[in-house]
């Protein structure tokens, strides 16, 4: 490479513009971040009392709109499920392609499968349940919330078992082999060893998975769908934040609108709670 | 992980028996035009131990959830078609007549007072998007007098399966032969022009943010919300604005067949408001062979035992006309019709 | 920590005990296997499933009928997903053209201008737009982009109306412009992560040869560092398309849900995830409708799985002969 001439004024002012491109292109990177939590607050605070957290929506067209106590239940229940669900069967996934699965047909095959799946547009998910599970009445009811949670974990399921198998092969190969040549069977070095050393990253794509989980709309709109009582049992129709807002948009009331901007502040703040406890573990505990 | 999520899930399934036993859920969908009161009726009769769950996504998404099982009534301006009638497979199904709602022409247009005067003819060319701003020749015409600004129409209407549409759209045909045979009569059609939103409170909504927009929503919805809406000249040539007498002028002089499938647009009635929309609740005439149970179909003839009796004064403070008494008879006749394997509900 | 964590805790049982634990590890490993097959199995279904329901649809107009017929038409039963096809490739092309260059932009300023101190706060607060959901993001368009954006909108659409498409025709209020505007902005995160990580591992020695030739930083940048992470870019904006094809929730709150493809920038449309969600309820029990809405679900999958495929194989090519991207940042970022 020959050496450039001497520094031009040219080439100084093509620096500065460009730096200055770079410089105004991530301040206006920022500028939504800064919109959506103003008006989230200056929208949704509004709609915050203890009446909005404590009552379910009414549907009422006059008088008392309700709250979202229904909605934020249904979100914890639904995700709760999810979880329970998703990241289990992730975790054991990811453990089979890190342990035996890590260059043979079979492994590749699901790791390819896993890997298309992640792709899927979350509604299509939604439309596979409510076709195989909702309109052929599987199990009883119709709508349910726990085939709305069967939907989530579709979605949570290679994301969950993507990032378990990336921090599972950051576990050394010479923690393994150490264990294995003292003697110790191949399940116990897994349950006592890998598990353990990789459980901080583990948790952390479990909890990214759950924050997205908690924010999917299109696949309840058709598994759970909305309805404005709480209910725990699983069986029946659940509300969830998400529903619940994607409904009050579309009403031209005031007092809707306002309570759909205080339920996504509630649903920012949950997930971004989630977020900062997954970050900060998984910069606590860099596996080295 | 595992334990904060068993620890979450037990006490789910703990509590899966506790779901109410005191009251009887009943599970509709269906028209957005009438939600408004069937919502009111349902936190009414709440306390005589019925609880409604009402999903509000259209008169065509009602027919065909309650169709395919996933509810127990359906609510549908329009009466089921012959085909909609054919496909059912539980049971035959009983229309009740609940209210009628006036569908308003409704206007953002800054300035612009209620009761500019439309016709048929004229709304048609609008949603047909020929008449494309305020101050056309059309409309200025219908209206002498009246100082138009030029701003551009902005159409709004449905993008979901609606009864709301198919009651417009019966109007439109009536008075556009263009109308008729360009776009036609249904709960959903392919619209020339403008926005989609969903629900009748969508159109609201959309009606409400966008200056210039005209739409089609139902009365309560236009109340609530103070809109500008038009008077529509009827079959008699009156230019008449839709209210609570007006709306109820439609139902009388109109033939009412036996099932009680009878359409209430372009009433001939003169004082009658053109565009009223009937609604009807759809349900198995054997409500427990069509899916429910002995308690549901308790509470289903509570509900409508209700919505038919006080509920009708009740419907007038939400501003739907009640049914006529000779209609309103046979609409409870209908209701004491209905049985449960056989014995009455 | 491990060693010794090893010699006191895990004393290994003696060889005695050798065959329970062959047990145990035949019992894990067929429990494992048995849990991957049945993965494999769920998901080979889940594409037998979504081919075999919509084959109502494809028998009845033909795949390229389905897929390439403009006229969806609910009331006539006649299904063609143009207008679908068209306002997704629209609206992503449109969250492309704004999007990747932002996030480009920002990751060259993270990693190579940045004070060392704002980084990781800037970082945070570029990531943090990933955690707003969809749904709020439809709220804020429609609240607040909407209304505020209109007149500026009109005035670019009267200004350039020479221009076919980008100028001329009326803006109403939802419209193709909204939707990619908000997919660019939920597109941000992905690409700016990808693209973050793919620039750190530039080799110092290439940048510092750059530098020690005299270069300004810009040069710098434009000579060393960008073609190192192209393909590592490319492929993040590819990934970031593939996200922006299947966003459903936002795009049909803001898109004015108008089954035909507009002639102009700001007139309204409809996308092949946008028409699912709004229609599927009604189409409960025709085999035909739901055979469309799955089938147009298909074609959307497709499109995904073709826009992915080819995004990993230009991220695995480009990184021929160059330092792997560390593995958490595809994963974290692909959420």
């Amino acid at each position: 490479m020959t050496p450039l001439p001497a520094l031009s004024p040219r080439r100084r002012r093509t620096d500065l513009l460009a730096r200055a491109v770079l410089a105004t292109f991530t301040a206006v990177a920022l500028i939504p971040l800064v919109l959506i939590v103003y008006y989230l607050l200056h929208k949704g605070l509004p709609a915050i009392s203890g009446h909005f957290f404590s009552s379910d929506p009414t549907g009422n067209f006059l008088g008392d709109a309700g709250g979202i106590k229904s909605a934020i239940l249904g979100t914890l229940e639904l995700v709760a499920l999810a979880t329970a669900m998703a990241v289990p069967i992730g975790i054991g996934v990811a453990l089979y392609l890190v342990e035996y699965g890590r260059d043979n047909l079979f492994g590749n095959a699901v790791r390819y499968f896993v890997d298309v799946l992640t792709g899927v547009p979350s509604i299509v998910f939604g439309l596979f349940i409510y076709v195989t599970l909702v309109v052929s009445g599987a199990l009883g009811s119709s709508f349910a919330g726990w085939k709305g949670s069967a939907a989530l974990a579709l979605l949570m399921l290679p994301v969950v078992t993507r990032s378990a198998e990336v921090v599972l092969l950051l576990v050394p190969d010479s923690l393994r082999e150490a264990a294995l040549a003292l003697g110790s069977p191949r399940w116990r070095v897994v349950f006592r060893i890998v598990l353990p050393t990789a459980l901080p990253g583990l948790v952390t794509g479990a909890l990214l998975a759950v924050a997205r989980a908690a924010g999917e709309t299109a696949p309840l709109l058709f598994t759970a769908t909305l309805v404005n009582g709480t209910t725990f049992n699983p069986g029946d129709k659940m509300n969830s934040l998400p529903a619940q807002i994607f409904s009050d948009v579309g009403q031209a009331q005031n007092r809707l609108v306002t309570r759909a901007w205080g339920a996504a502040l509630t649903l920012v703040l949950m997930i971004l709670i989630l977020t900062l406890i997954a970050r900060t573990l998984a910069r606590r505990s860099r596996i080295t | 992980m595992l334990m904060v999520a068993a620890a979450a899930v037990v006490p789910l399934v703990a509590a899966c028996g506790s779901s109410s036993k005191k009251s009887a859920t009943i599970n509709g969908a269906g028209s957005t035009l009438a939600a408004p009161i069937y919502m009111q009726w349902g936190s009414s009769v709440k306390s005589q131990g019925v609880t409604l769950n009402y999903a509000a996504v259209g008169s065509g998404a009602g027919v065909a959830q309650f169709t395919a099982g996933t509810t127990n009534f359906a609510a549908s301006d329009p009466p089921l078609k012959d085909s909609e009638e054919a496909a059912l497979k539980k049971g035959t199904p009983v229309h009740v007549p609940t209210v009628l709602g006036a569908i308003t022409v409704s206007y953002n247009l800054p300035g612009a007072k209620s009761g500019l005067k439309l016709d048929g003819k004229t709304i048609a060319d609008i949603f047909l998007g020929t008449v494309k701003s305020w101050n056309d020749p059309a409309i200025a015409k219908l209206n002498p007098g009246v100082k138009l600004p030029s701003t551009a129409i902005i159409v709004v209407h449905r993008s979901d399966s609606s009864g709301t549409t198919a009651g417009f759209t019966t109007f439109l045909s009536d008075y556009s032969p263009t109308w008729k045979a360009q776009v036609g009569t249904n709960k959903d059609v392919k619209w020339p022009t403008g926005t989609g939103a969903k629900g009748n409170s969508g159109v609201a909504a959309a009606i409400k943010q966008t200056t210039g927009a005209v739409g089609y929503v139902e009365q309560a919805y236009a109340l609530q919300n103070g809109f500008t809406f038009a008077a529509v000249k009827n079959k008699g040539g009156q230019y008449v604005s839709p209210a609570l007498a007006s709306t109820s002028a439609a139902a009388s002089g109109i033939a009412v067949p036996p099932d009680l499938r009878f359409k209430a647009i372009n009433s001939p009635n003169p004082s009658a408001y053109p565009i009223v929309s009937q609604t009807f609740i759809i349900v198995y005439k054997d409500l427990c062979k069509g899916g429910m149970t002995s308690a549901q179909a308790k509470a289903m003839v509570k509900f409508l035992d209700y919505g038919l009796g006080s509920g009708q004064s009740v419907a007038q403070q939400l501003s739907y006309a009640p049914l006529p008494p000779a209609l309103l008879s046979k609409a409870q006749a209908a209701v004491s019709s209905l049985t449960c394997n056989g014995s009455t509900a | 920590m491990e060693a010794g964590a090893l010699a006191t805790r895990d004393v290994p049982p003696s060889i005695g005990g050798a065959s329970r634990a062959r047990h145990g590890d035949q019992a894990l490993r067929v429990i494992l296997m048995g849990l991957a097959g049945l993965i494999l199995a769920l998901i080979v279904f889940f594409l037998i499933f979504l081919v075999l329901k919509a084959h109502p649809a494809f028998a009845r107009f033909g795949v390229f009928g389905f897929t390439f017929d403009n006229n969806w038409d609910v009331a006539h039963a006649i299904y063609g997903a143009l207008p679908l096809l068209v306002g997704t490739l629209i609206t992503s092309a449109i969250a492309l053209i704004i999007g990747v260059p932002v996030a480009v932009a920002t990751a060259l300023y993270l990693t190579e201008l940045c004070p060392r101190r704002a980084r990781g706060p800037l970082t945070v607060l570029v990531e943090l737009l990933a955690a707003v959901p969809s749904v709020v993001y439809g709220l804020w368009g429609v609240f607040v982009l909407i209304p505020n954006l209109k007149p500026a909108e009109q005035w670019f659409a009267d200004t350039f109306s020479f221009i076919p498409f980008i100028g001329g025709g009326k803006v109403a209020g939802p419209n193709y412009f909204i939707a990619g505007l908000i997919l660019a902005i939920m597109i941000l995160p992905i690409v700016s992560a990808i693209s973050r990580e793919v620039t750190a591992t530039v080799p110092s020695e290439d940048k510092e040869a750059a530098l020690a030739l005299g270069a300004t930083r810009w040069e710098m940048i434009r000579m060393a560092v960008l073609p190192y992470a192209r393909p590592g870019i490319v492929g993040g904006a590819m990934l970031g398309l593939g996200r922006a094809i299947g966003e459903t929730i936002a795009v049909t709150l803001v898109i004015g849900n108008q089954p035909q493809i507009g002639k102009h920038l700001f007139d309204q449309g409809y996308t092949l995830a946008a028409v699912i969600a709004n229609e599927f309820g009604e189409a409960a029990n025709d085999k035909l409708h739901t055979g469309a809405l799955i089938a147009a679900g298909l074609v959307l999958f497709v499109l995904t799985l073709v826009v992915n495929a080819i995004a990993r194989a230009i991220v695995r090519r480009g990184q021929h002969g160059r330092r792997p991207v560390p593995a958490q940042a595809t994963a974290v970022a692909v959420q």
